[in-house]
């Protein structure tokens, strides 16, 4: 299929969208549940298809050679001209084929999920309008639509968050972050518009007026930014900000774990595998501008370490499922940073593919147990779930196995294997990422390598807190009495209490998760071998750093990730294969300090929020008392009351004639005005 | 042909008919004013097939002595800067009357009132003589100060009094600048005129200003003290929080309306009659509009009453109409025109809705609402709609305008005509947006609904439709911005010229030539727009 026909693509999903919302509960009444998630998973499953078709019918090449459709214009505003275009090229259809492939599974996992949700429409609606938002932001072919998808994405985001709208901390969590992604936005924002005001400044250079469209962009920028490369640095930090806020890097991750009030398939779909990887494809589209700045590819190197160790940090001291695995999100993608940022770009796509695997099939397989635990989250409370849900475990093991990069140098890897040990290669490897001689990509490199060992430990310990162990530990909640079920009748879940059997679940739940797994066994070393991968993505060297090596000729890294990898898993089985140990149960007081700073994310998180929503709502408060109705409402009702005295006089003539009081009004100041002006004139005689 | 007179006097005419009906004919009396503002409407829109916007020459123009005596004339004339804005006010007329059928306290007064307003706000977007203009400026001032005090909420004699004393205040100010403006006029020409056109000939030669250049920075102000406080801008809003919350719901809708007044009267005077002096003005004005956009978002976040964060939300909104009109780059100057449509109808979706809340239960304040969404469910789509437009989220109309005034701060910020720290807090202001529209929603629609809230009905059909249709401009406005803007640009270019251009090298509205330049301009927009678009 030819690449013009990518607007086939972003149709299904919008046409999907506009069903679900002006027809779906109609749909729903006469045909039921079944015919409605159908026609919510079709358009994806389509536009699957088309991509698949269009993907087979591209011979990648370079982004130069990309071939952009266009469809129209949006925005001419002077010399600035923004039409409708969608780039088809290596990097955009990666993303396609990754947001309609596991979307459609997640969809079709959603329709077994929410079954026994009131609103099923509501949520396909949004679903659907994230897929196509999602597709604008990585089809447009200029930093504009870019934008689009980019807060359109942050919209379905903040509207599944807060799905379940009675609670008001779901609304709390969606709006934290839509605001803390906003924050990102504000970022990007200015570094759109100094990229903007740097091109035309440069006079014709770019002559159509398409300041925004990649093929005209980065070559214009290349030529430019090579005599400024402070100017690289800042555009390619104000970049980053924008990136850090979607994906969730630190100071700005705060709003990812809270995020996980929206129901599963969404932590799963948007809070894993596909939005919050968007700042990954933002750097590696505009890899041009960190190519000539070590200094912000540094920065960026730094922040994903911390973020990947920070976050790893905080996992161990999460007993909430959904929890563990969103901390577990932001760390990975910390390691996608780590590559970006010193320059292996296709590693940190590369990952963002095979997270996109197992992190899918963890979340989901999550879901299933949290749908099996009658939507109990707290791991506290599960145990021995392999006896119950022995396809989800089996899946889960598989993921983890993956997220653990476990695998055999040089044989055999499970997914995250091989894109681990390239962002990590990458970063050892490599000297671009590096502030006044120190080499900070390196660095990052070995607290990644820890940051690995970390995350098989904490995945072991979900892993086994979970499946392992012979106590199931919900038997110990004492078992309620039912009073009749009818004050219940509209809510989805009853409780987790003692007489709770968990039930494997439903087939539209469990065939996304083999899929997935199969995917995650099998799709690194796919993707990887003879690099077809990174060839596909990045055909040629690199337009400044050239080749860019994932394999440090010194370090024996492989041996020293497998090590990390295994070893993890070992100690992680050492200490949780039999259960829940004493010292982590629900008396949280009697958890270590280090684990409780951990829980709390070291105070971050209610630090920031006492400093801005409290210290803000001060602020705000007082300048509206003050200010606004103290100062300048004083100094003008002070004025009214002068004046009020002499109004006194004329009080009498206004009662109640209104319209004689309007029409003196006008009289008199007409007249006043006339008189006003003919004294003037015959002044100035 | 006297198409302008003709829908700037339609609705006051209308609205002498209405005082002759009896009062008791409530009925009659509101169907008639829905009709006249319909008419009025459908009127307006021959403007579109008779505009032609390769020209920047005023249009359809009408041109006869007045007062003789003084110079003051009878002068109307539409171009790209005031064609969307008379639309804007007749189409927005006829919402406001339509949300307002349920008045049922004097009701031939009000809709007289209405008319008169739409009149008066008509006649100011189209008079092109200075007099002409401030008459019909203060004319607006009479129907608000009544709707607010006789229709208006418990605080009403407070509001109205705030806002007669602002605007009478500012008023002054203006008149003394009008005054100034045909006393040099006289000097320079030796004939007394207010008319605008020939004052600006006299500015674009450079000879107005050439003997009178202490006095220009003084006039400037005069009209922009006036302005600003009818835009309004930070320090001089503190009247439109009150205005909002006591109006009658149509009340807020046209002064929506009635601030772009404030804007227009920049955009139309304080550009183009003070060219010398602008670029020392431009800081200033710049500081305040980032001001108000930083400062109306913080303390919208606080507010207790729906409409007053939407008047705190004004401020904020303005500041980035305000920011894009001084940049003096063609595409802020566009931002800015552009925005102030935007910002009408996003204004008027939200005060419709928020009026139709009231309707149902008598409060706009938070504490009395929360859980909506289960209640109200369109009226709770609806909503979020509106408020992603005031947030500017890509893909509705308040995203295009408000990006375009942003690139424009940036690229005159780049250029070193203010400081860039500005714009960098100026683009702060879209998160604050999301903080304060965000926490309204929140406060409104999630949660549990209140046991006594459990009555409320839905939106019916009238008031879907009636929010469909500015849901429908909200996309169009943000889908194809270029519907909207194509017409302004040449009007807004050679409004930039007269305000940047050197002396002798500033187009006038009469200049024969202006119409051949702009087709040329237009021909190789469109030759640009083809490359585009192969």
């Amino acid at each position: 299929m030819n690449y013009e026909s990518i607007w086939l693509v972003l149709l299904f999903p919008i046409v999907g969208f506009l069903v679900q919302a002006l027809l779906g509960t109609r749909i729903e009444k006469m045909f039921g549940r079944r015919v409605l998630g159908a026609l919510a998973v079709l358009p994806i499953l389509l536009s699957f298809a088309v991509g698949l078709m269009i993907t087979l019918g591209t011979k990648g090449g370079p982004e130069a050679s990309a071939s952009i459709a266009q469809l129209g214009h949006w925005i001419d505003a002077g010399n600035l001209r923004i039409p409708f275009e969608f780039i088809v090229d290596p990097l955009s259809m990666t993303m396609v084929l990754i947001i309609t492939g596991i979307g459609t599974l997640i969809h079709l996992y959603a329709t077994g999920y929410m079954s026994e949700e009131r609103e099923y429409a509501r949520f396909f609606t949004y679903m659907n309008l994230f897929i196509f938002s999602m597709l604008i932001l990585v089809l447009g072919a200029n930093l504009l639509l870019l934008f689009v998808g980019w807060e359109g994405v942050g919209l379905c985001s903040y509207l599944l968050i807060g799905f379940w709208y009675k609670d008001i901390a779901n609304s709390k969590a969606a709006n934290k972050a839509f605001i803390v992604n906003r924050i990102g936005d504000w970022g990007l924002t200015l570094g759109l518009l100094l990229i903007i005001a740097l091109l035309m400044s440069q006079h014709n250079l770019i002559a159509d007026g398409r300041y925004l469209s990649y093929d005209s962009m980065l070559p214009a920028l290349k030529s430019v930014l090579q005599a400024n490369p402070i100017m690289a640095t800042a555009i390619g930090l104000l970049l980053f900000v924008g990136a850090a806020g979607k994906s969730a890097q630190f100071p700005l991750y705060l709003w990812l774990p809270d995020a996980m009030a929206g129901p599963t398939p969404v932590s799963a779909l948007i809070h894993a595998a596909t939005m919050v990887t968007s700042g990954v494809v933002l750097l590696n589209r505009m890899h041009i501008v960190f190519e000539m700045s070590p200094v912000a590819s540094a920065v960026i190197c730094v922040i994903g370490a911390f973020t990947a160790l920070f976050a790893a940090l905080i996992a161990f001291g999460q007993s909430d499922i959904k929890k563990v695995l969103a901390y577990s999100t932001v760390s990975q993608l910390g390691f996608m940073f780590i590559a970006c940022g010193s320059g292996a770009y296709w590693a940190g796509m590369f990952h963002v593919t095979t997270h996109a695997f197992f992190k899918a099939l963890l979340f989901l397989g999550a879901g299933a147990v949290i749908h099996a635990m009658a939507h109990n989250q707290d791991m506290r409370n599960y145990g021995n779930l392999r006896k119950y849900l022995p396809i989800t475990f089996w899946t889960m093991i598989l993921g983890t196995l993956a997220i653990c990069a476990v695998g055999i140098p040089g044989v055999f890897g499970f997914a995250g294997f091989y894109s681990k040990e390239a962002i990590l290669g990458g970063a050892l490897a490599n000297t671009h990422a590096q502030i006044e001689g120190v080499q900070l990509g390196q660095i990052s490199g070995w607290i990644g390598l820890g940051v690995a060992a970390l995350t098989s430990i904490y995945m072991t310990r979900l892993t086994c807190l979970t499946f392992l162990g012979k106590e199931e530990r919900w038997r110990n909640i004492p078992a309620e009495t039912h009073h009749g079920d009818d004050d219940h009748a509209d809510e989805h879940h009853h409780v987790l209490d003692a007489n709770h059997t968990p039930k494997e679940v439903s087939p539209s739940m469990w065939i996304p998760l083999v899929v997935l797994a199969l995917l995650s066994v099998g799709g690194g070393f796919m993707l990887a071998n003879n690099g077809v991968f990174e060839h596909w993505l990045y055909p040629n060297d690199l337009p400044v750093l050239g080749k860019v090596s994932t394999e440090p000729s010194n370090i024996p890294l492989a041996l020293y990730s497998t090590i990390a990898a295994v070893g993890g898993i070992l100690l992680g089985l050492a200490f949780y294969a039999k259960g829940l140990p004493k010292n982590q149960d629900f008396d949280e007081s009697k958890w270590s300090g280090l684990r409780r700073a951990e829980r709390d994310q070291f105070g971050f998180d209610n630090a920031m929020t006492v400093a801005t929503v409290d210290g803000g709502g001060d602020i705000a408060n007082g300048l509206w008392q003050w200010f606004d109705i103290g100062l300048v409402d004083g100094i003008v009702l002070g004025f009214a009351k002068v004046s009020g005295g002499i109004g006194l006089i004329l009080k009498r003539c206004q009662t109640g004639y209104i319209r004689l009081y309007a029409l003196m009004m006008l009289v008199g100041f007409i007249g006043f005005l006339s008189y006003f002006a003919y004294a003037l004139t015959q002044g100035g005689r | 042909m006297m198409l302008l007179s003709v829908i700037t006097f339609l609705p006051l005419a209308a609205a002498l008919l209405l005082m002759l009906l009896p009062e008791g004919k409530a009925k009659t009396i509101k169907q008639g004013a829905l009709v006249a503002t319909g008419l009025t409407f459908l009127v307006s829109l021959g403007l579109l097939t008779k505009f032609d916007s390769g020209s920047y020459a005023f249009q359809l123009s009408e041109n006869h002595p007045w007062i003789t005596a003084l110079g003051v004339s009878y002068h109307l004339g539409v171009d790209g800067i005031s064609l969307w804005l008379v639309l804007l006010t007749t189409f927005l007329s006829v919402i406001a009357v339509a949300c307002s059928l349920k008045v049922e306290t004097r009701v031939r007064a009000f809709m007289a009132c209405m008319l008169m307003l739409e009149s008066a706000m008509l006649g100011s977007f189209l008079s092109l003589d200075l007099v002409l203009f401030f008459v019909f400026f203060e004319m607006t001032l009479i129907p608000m100060w009544l709707l607010i005090n006789i229709w208006g909420g418990e605080g009403r004699a407070k509001a109205a009094n705030k806002f007669l004393i602002y605007t009478f205040a500012g008023s002054i100010f203006m008149l003394v600048g009008i005054v100034g403006l045909g006393y040099l006029q006289f000097q320079t020409t030796g004939e007394l005129s207010f008319d605008l056109v020939k004052i600006q000939e006299q500015v674009a030669t450079g000879k107005f200003w050439a003997g009178a250049l202490t006095t220009e920075p003084f006039i400037f102000w005069a009209f922009a003290i006036a302005l600003l406080v009818k835009t309004p801008a930070f320090p001089l809003h503190t009247w439109i929080p009150d205005t909002y919350a006591e109006s009658p719901t149509a009340g807020p809708i046209l002064s929506s309306v009635m601030v772009k007044m404030g804007t227009y009267g920049l955009l139309r005077f304080c550009l183009p009659l003070f060219p010398d002096t602008l670029p020392n003005q431009v800081p200033i004005m710049v500081t305040l509009a980032v001001i108000g956009i930083v400062y109306g978002a913080i303390i919208a976040a606080v507010q207790p009453d729906m409409r007053r964060v939407m008047a705190y939300s004004s401020l904020s909104h303005m500041g980035f109409i305000l920011l894009g009109i001084f940049s003096l780059t063609r595409i802020g100057l566009l931002g800015g025109a552009y925005q102030q449509l935007n910002h009408g109808i996003t204004a008027t979706i939200l005060f419709l809705l928020i009026g139709f809340l009231y309707q149902r239960k008598g409060s706009t304040l938070f504490k009395d609402y929360g859980g909506l969404k289960s209640q109200m469910p369109i009226f709770a789509a609806l909503f979020l709609i509106a408020m992603l437009s005031s947030v500017g989220l890509p893909g509705t109309n308040g995203f295009v305008g408000e990006f375009l005034a942003m690139v424009g701060g940036f690229n005159a910020a780049y250029n070193h005509q203010f400081s860039l720290g500005l714009i960098v807090v100026a683009v702060f202001g879209v998160v604050l947006a999301a903080v304060y529209m965000l926490y309204m929603f929140q406060r409104m629609f999630y949660g549990e609904v209140k046991e006594d809230n459990k009555t409320l009905l839905d939106l019916k059909g009238p008031e879907i439709a009636l929010a469909g249709v500015l849901v429908v401009f909200i996309l169009w406005g943000g889908l194809a911005p270029n519907t909207f803007m194509n017409p302004m640009q040449t009007s807004l270019n050679a409004t930039l010229k007269m305000s940047t251009g050197k002396a002798g090298q500033r187009p006038v509205w009469t200049d024969t030539d202006a119409f051949i330049e702009a087709k040329k301009e237009t021909t190789h927009r469109l030759a640009m727009t083809a490359k585009v678009n192969p």
